[in-house]
């Protein structure tokens, strides 16, 4: 059982192709683990183990008569509460949509069905995706499967900690202001923010119509593009969508970094921020690493982090509360304390302020875009600090927002998670690499030969 | 108005010009740190750097059926 559990999407995917592995055998195993952990993890919201014997069993028909439709028949997945799943509740962990069935898929649900992925349930989320950890809603927080104790990082705080915890190869989850990349980071495992406007949005309750991204998270950067291939595309009901073809993430793997040029912003964490000093010399030591697997690293300097986080959060709570007036309005009581808090700095943000963010965003944007006449990849923190105690509500309110991950909601460029080893507590600890937009074959290139060339990923919680 | 003079009675009639009306004691008390942070995060916008031909993000534009 421990095998598959830590069977990657490529390896699985060349298993059941093969018929060396059945897509039910998998399952069940997969189930198993579920039933046996997730009591102290708390990663799916809603687990539905017969939902994913039906998947299997079909996938394991289809590929029997010789139908094998790809790298995701008969894989296991899941998809945070807020990603609609046609006749499944979506509540986006919140009292406020306790009976909201979904009327239809999600787009990316959509896809994922079609490539004959293997559903296993709902995950856990904060609040709306803004509002966690919290201990006051209908449903309890996920753990971190490192250490129970400590939080898994968040929005997406289920796809991170059950794909680490082995009880998922992929899962999807959502990004405004980090909250793929954060849980990612949290968690030991590789979380994308593709570029705004590359996965459908459509079907996933809005956080910010302009900041909301859709994206995968695994536990190898390969899976990771593997799964961006299936999502990925243009999709006329999203008016957000990139009207362009999408695809082929996986082309540049094993390319190496020989002669890439990869620009440093050094200043996010040691100067707009301190990063914690483990967190920084593990990203020093994975920059040395890039430099000797060849490639060229050079400092490069963009506008400061508060620009960027006062930029996306006056957006970010703006568009929100739009979003959620009439539910302030009329059932106040009903949010967690949490998201009630954060969703209600959008009150009074004045028009001009919100309209003023949406002009800085484009400066923004523009000058970080320039950058790339200059450089491959650049590379930064991702969270800046590991992971803090799950019960320790100081130590949550003052680490939620050191982080480097909302500049890249802000301009738009793909951006990833990787990790980069473990903090001398055992705590996962990562780095962000981020590209030009629709760079993400490139950022996938670079990830994956600083992942060949150290052994993070292999490396597994044990869990109790 | 400077931010830190900003009181839970003034938040809380904000609140009810906006039709908030259902709010508990804590309820405000989180409205007006809410209220407080925003207006600290507008005043780490540097708006002066902006001159009027600087547009939104997000310009609205037609999208022809074929373009879809």
């Amino acid at each position: 059982m421990n095998d598959l559990a830590w069977l990657t999407v490529a390896q699985a995917a060349d298993l059941l192709r093969t018929r060396k592995l059945s897509p039910v055998e998998y399952a069940k195993a997969l189930i198993d683990r579920i039933e046996r952990y997730d009591r102290s993890l708390n990663t799916f919201l809603r687990f539905t183990p017969e939902l994913a014997m039906q998947d299997a069993r079909n996938a394991e028909a289809e590929i029997m008569r010789g139908n094998w439709r790809g790298t995701f028949h008969g894989v296991p997945y899941g998809v945070k509460d807020i990603v609609d799943y046609a006749g499944l509740p979506t509540t986006a962990h919140s009292k406020i949509l306790a009976d909201n069935v979904a009327s239809a898929d999600a787009t990316v649900v959509q896809k994922l069905r079609a490539a004959g992925g293997v559903f296993m349930g709902k995950l856990s989320t904060h609040e709306f995706a803004i509002g966690g950890p919290s201990f006051d809603l209908p449903w309890p927080p996920a753990r971190n499967p490192w250490n129970r104790d400590y939080f898994c990082g968040g929005s997406s705080s289920g796809s991170g900690a059950a794909t680490a915890a082995g009880f998922l190869p992929a899962a999807i989850g959502t990004d405004t202001g980090g909250s793929v990349r954060n849980p990612a980071s949290m968690c030991g495992v590789v979380g994308m923010k593709a570029t705004y406007g590359v996965v459908s949005r459509r079907g996933v309750i809005p956080l910010s119509y302009s900041l909301d991204h859709v994206g995968p998270l695994t536990r190898t950067v390969r899976d990771n593009a593997l799964m961006l291939d299936v999502i990925a595309g243009h999709d006329a009901f999203d008016p957000g969508s990139a009207n362009r073809a999408a695809g082929g993430y996986t082309a540049a793997l094993a390319h190496g970094v020989k002669g890439l040029r990869i620009g440093v912003i050094r200043h996010f964490y040691t100067h707009d921020m301190q990063a914690d000093a483990e967190m920084a010399a593990g990203i020093e030591t994975a920059v040395q690493r890039l430099a000797e697997l060849g490639a060229e690293i050079r400092e490069i300097t963009i506008a400061p982090l508060a620009e960027y986080a006062a930029c996306n959060r006056t957006i970010l709570t703006g568009e929100a509360f739009a979003i959620h007036e009439n539910w302030m309005r009329e059932r106040p009581q009903d949010y967690g304390a949490l998201a009630r808090e954060r969703l209600m700095a959008g009150a009074f943000v004045r028009a001009a302020d919100y309209v003023n963010a949406t002009r800085l965003r484009r400066k923004l944007a523009d000058a970080f875009h320039a950058l790339f006449a200059d450089i491959d990849v650049a590379l930064t923190a991702s969270s800046m600090d590991p992971a803090c105690r799950i019960d320790d509500r100081q130590a949550i309110d003052y680490t939620y927002s050191r982080q480097a991950r909302a500049p890249f909601n802000v301009t738009g460029n793909p951006a990833l998670a990787v990790p980069i080893g473990f903090s001398k507590s055992g705590l996962p600890l990562s780095m962000q690499i981020v590209g030009s937009a629709y760079g993400e074959a490139l950022v996938y290139r670079v990830a994956d030969a600083y992942e060949q060339a150290t052994d993070w990923t292999a490396r597994h919680p044990q869990l109790q | 108005m400077p931010d830190d003079d900003l009181t839970a009675d003034e938040v809380r009639k904000m609140a009810a010009q906006i039709g908030m009306t259902r709010l508990e004691d804590q309820h405000v008390q989180q409205l007006l740190r809410a209220t407080i942070g925003a207006r600290a995060r507008r005043a780490a916008l540097p708006i002066d750097t902006l001159v009027p031909a600087d547009e939104p993000a997000h310009v609205f534009h037609l999208t022809l059926d074929e373009d879809r």
